[in-house]
């Protein structure tokens, strides 16, 4: 058998070069020595590869020589055989060589078609310019990562979300746990709403829907309205350029005016909730009577826009019915207690009773000038005073003892003038020698009762003034006597009681619709405040005015001592209470002092 | 920036063009254009005294957020606008100029927006979308400003197919150089011949540190393991000069990559991150009404 190699040559344009060469011969060498028979100037081909044999019965049959393998029709081997009539393709490195029949002239001889089908090097494989030397190459297209992003965010802050919006109960079978949603939220709700964190759909009930004012009531069923809804629309008046747009464009969204979330913002960290802003009130409270029918009085800001403190007064009404009426301080109300007591007289550092008291020393809880403190005691809440009480307060020195059994003193029942005029009857009847002390308003030092030879030689002293009981009630009764310097006393006409005393009744709470804390006033002097000093009547309405708060407080904005925003003092929902503001200030900074609202509640409820 | 460094590197036989780069398009006209803007919006954020703090929700916070994805979609349009080019007013040069200035200002309008309320949740993640998006965008310009010259400079006079063709030369020359070499040599210079000079990943092609250089491994193996004598022709010596000079034209390659890697790569994360944005921007619009 004889072959016919064909060495196929490329030139540079890409034309192939064939050059055939004849071999008469049954055994043809491979390999990259120039010296084989088919020379493949080929690396990955060793300088003897392989030898080509023509095997009887038509048979070609292939050998490795150098023990490294070559490809016979895609399969790997170091020995092939197959018949010269069907031919193969073998490949040695990088080149491909076709065994075919020869046909016409080559009949009966083997063609080898010898053709480099690898590349020299990596680098002279075709390469695409555009491709190779960017980036693309090796990253994937930026719109197959720009799609895959843009999926990606969608699938998980949307459609997660949305799923779990339509899937979770919206009932109390929600479990407390994260929820997808929550990937939506613009901050932390504040601290009395925690519990509500996973729990968007709570006061987002509808989608699309802003929050509704059905929505907090769910929860806070006992807040009261600060007025007639319709009438604080009233009150607010024009909201101008801006808010009527913005009002506008809300209602467009269905977000009314006066939802409870237009103060009560949310979202805003975890943190308590803000205090109402001051423009919240004076955006209505401002030139309020030129728009409705109100007695209320226009306020600004408390620096400089504030109307002067009207206390709830109590005056004698027509047949001396007890009244309250508001009244302001600038008019220099007269209050109607019942009671004759001059502040002045009792505070005085230089007359008898600063004496009396100053000898009396600290044991009996005195030993200088009296002082408020002597009669008013903070109540239970120590924001306000509890209603000064005749036995501690006054009893101390304005004594009602009349007579002693024993070791035991007799004193004649406070309040009770029927009782009064009985218990001195009943000491008439019992006859002399005893001794009464009824002659009145005598002063007594506070404790003298407690020595019984004061007792007795006071007691005795007094009694030879008195003839009888009648005498004796007329004397307690009348100018001079032990009730009638306190209190306003009329005669009845009535001989079982002949004489009657003018209920007192002592104002609790002066502020009705403000709030005023002495405990956070503690820095103060009572009379820094309360100009008692001077005050000659119990008639005396010794508040402090306006200008009197104004020289440490101003607005919100005030440069001042303390800056003060409405919410200070008033509270927007109608309660008894502090306002919120105060409440929460107190929580947060002295646990001491926390105020119970119970307590509040009784202490607040005004005369 | 850009314009300036270009103006320098065209010196020599070249003549300097009069080349106005986008950054100084019409005398900084965007620049100035985006700082009125950015100032305004300022101004606006000290004296509007939102309650009880700055956020989204008030009107200025509106109105920024809409101007922020108006200018945002805007911005993304100029992937389209710059496969078709026009002259005139509103030329790509133009629109480059005010998209790089328009978007910087977003810095400040976005930034405002939020009122710097931040979270963990989807409104914070478009805002930081977008501030990626903007500093891969200012990553890209300061490219655009410095790499040009080192591309350039790297290259020489040659272009990126000389520079193959060169390298494929090289690569015929040692096949030929190493017909005669056994196997163990032809093994070593089949390592330098089946190098790829674009293989390696993305760290490659930004550090220009190629590992597994096969070049670099052959001519280790030829300098190394054959002691060649003096004064005798060697086929060795001939490879390894081969070796030496596929070396230096695959370092300049490989640079000349890195450079176009570094020019190239703020785009790939430019333009993912602004449909991601985009995508972020919705959610954040919709989740907004949704629970609002």
């Amino acid at each position: 058998m004889s072959f016919i190699v064909r060495t196929v040559a490329r030139t540079a344009d890409g034309r192939d070069i064939v050059r055939p060469k004849s071999f008469d011969k049954a055994e043809l060498t491979i390999g990259r020595s120039p010296s084989s028979d088919i020379h493949l100037p080929d690396l990955a081909v060793t300088l003897n590869h392989a030898v080509i044999r023509a095997a009887a019965g038509g048979y070609v049959e292939i050998a490795a020589t150098a023990g490294l393998p070559f490809v016979v029709d895609g399969k790997q081997s170091e020995h092939a055989r197959f018949a010269a009539s069907t031919g193969a393709d073998v490949r040695v490195g990088s080149h491909s060589l076709e065994f075919e029949p020869g046909e016409g002239d080559d009949k009966g001889k083997v063609v080898i078609t010898v053709n480099r089908v690898g590349a020299i090097s990596n680098a002279s494989e075709e390469k695409e310019e555009a491709q190779v030397f960017s980036l693309g190459h090796v990253l994937p297209g930026k719109r197959v990562m720009a799609w895959a992003g843009a999926l990606l965010v969608l699938a998980i802050f949307l459609v997660w979300p949305l799923v779990s919006i339509q899937t979770q109960p919206v009932d109390n079978t929600r479990k407390v746990a994260f929820h997808a949603d929550e990937m939506w939220t613009s901050g932390a709700l504040s601290q009395v709403h925690q519990s509500l964190e996973n729990n968007c759909q709570a006061c987002h009930v509808k989608a699309g829907e802003s929050v509704r004012d059905t929505a907090c009531v769910a929860c806070h069923t006992k807040v009261h309205d600060h007025a007639d809804p319709a009438k604080l629309i009233e009150a607010k008046g024009s909201p101008g350029i801006v808010g009527g747009i913005k009002q506008a464009v809300g209602g467009v969204f269905g977000i009314q005016p006066g939802r409870c979330v237009e103060c009560h913002t949310e979202h805003q960290g975890k943190t308590a909730m803000p205090v109402t802003d001051e423009r919240f009130c004076t955006n209505c409270h401002t030139g309020m009577s030129g728009r409705i029918q109100t007695t209320l009085k226009d306020a600004t800001d408390f620096g400089d826009g504030h109307p002067q403190f009207e206390p709830t007064i109590r005056f004698a009404g027509a047949g001396g019915l007890p009244m309250f009426r508001r009244v302001s301080l600038d008019a220099n109300p007269r209050e109607d207690n019942g009671l004759k007591f001059p502040h002045d007289l009792h505070l005085s550092t230089t007359n008898g009773v600063a004496q009396m008291a100053k000898s009396l020393g600290k044991g009996e809880g005195y030993g200088a000038p009296l002082d408020c403190a002597n009669c008013h005691t903070r109540d239970a809440t120590g924001s306000s005073f509890a209603a000064v009480k005749m036995e501690p307060s006054c009893g101390a020195c304005h004594s009602l003892a009349f007579d002693q059994v024993g070791g035991t003193i007799r004193t004649l029942r406070h309040g009770d003038p029927a009782q009064v005029v009985a218990d001195i009857r009943a000491f008439y009847r019992a006859g002399a020698p005893r001794a009464a002390a009824l002659t009145g308003m005598d002063r007594r030092r506070p404790g003298d009762f407690a020595t019984n030879s004061q007792r007795i030689t006071f007691a005795q002293t007094s009694a030879m003034h008195i003839g009888n009981s009648e005498q004796a009630i007329r004397a307690v009764f009348s100018k001079g006597g032990a009730c009638f310097d306190c209190h306003t006393v009329r005669q009845t006409g009535n001989p079982t009681t002949p004489f009657a005393v003018t209920p007192v009744a002592l104002s609790k709470r002066y502020m009705m619709k403000g709030w005023f804390d002495h405990a956070a006033h503690d820095t103060e002097t009572c009379v820094s405040c309360h100009a008692v000093k001077g005050s000659k009547l119990s008639s005396d309405v010794n508040l402090p005015k306006l200008a009197k708060c104004q020289e440490c407080h101003g607005g919100q904005d005030a440069h001042k001592e303390v800056p003060s925003s409405c919410a200070m003092c008033h509270d927007y929902h109608r309660t008894a209470f502090a306002p919120l503001m105060v409440r929460n200030h107190r929580a947060r900074g002295k646990a001491a002092e926390h105020i119970q609202e119970k307590a509040l509640k009784e202490a607040g409820t005004g005369a | 920036m850009a314009t300036k460094s270009m103006r320098q590197a065209t010196t020599g036989r070249e003549r300097a063009s009069e080349h106005e780069g986008f950054l100084r398009y019409q005398s900084y006209k965007w620049l100035k254009i985006a700082l009125a803007i950015s100032a305004v919006a300022l101004l606006i954020y000290a004296f509007n005294d939102v309650q009880p703090k700055p956020n989204g929700g008030s009107i200025y916070g509106y109105i920024t957020g809409t101007v922020g994805v108006g200018l945002i979609l805007w911005l993304a349009w100029l992937g389209v606008r710059k496969r078709a080019i026009t002259p005139g007013r509103w030329s790509l040069k133009s629109w480059t100029s005010a998209h790089v200035y328009l978007g910087l200002s977003l810095i400040v309008i976005a930034s405002l927006h939020t009122g710097f309320d931040f979270g963990w949740n989807v409104h914070t993640l478009a805002y930081v979308l977008m501030m990626l998006v903007i500093a891969s965008g200012a990553f890209g310009i300061a490219s655009y400003a410095m790499l040009p010259q080192e591309l350039s400079a790297n290259r020489g006079e040659t272009t990126q197919i000389q520079m193959l063709d060169n390298l494929r030369m090289i690569d015929r020359q040692l096949n030929e150089a190493a017909q005669p070499l056994d196997a163990e040599g032809a093994a070593i210079v089949r390592m330098a011949l089946e190098d790829d000079p674009f293989g390696g990943g993305l760290i490659a092609r930004l550090t220009g540190r190629y590992a597994k250089c096969g070049t670099r491994t052959a001519l280790d193996a030829v300098r190394a393991d054959h002691v060649r004598e003096e004064g005798v022709a060697d086929p060795y010596d001939h490879v390894e000069v081969l070796l030496e000079r596929k070396k230096s034209s695959l370092s300049r390659i490989r640079k000349h990559l890195r450079l176009k890697a570094l020019l190239e790569v703020w785009l790939y994360i430019h333009v993912p991150l602004t449909f991601a944005l985009i995508a972020a921007l919705l959610v954040h619009i919709v989740s907004v009404f949704y629970y609002w």
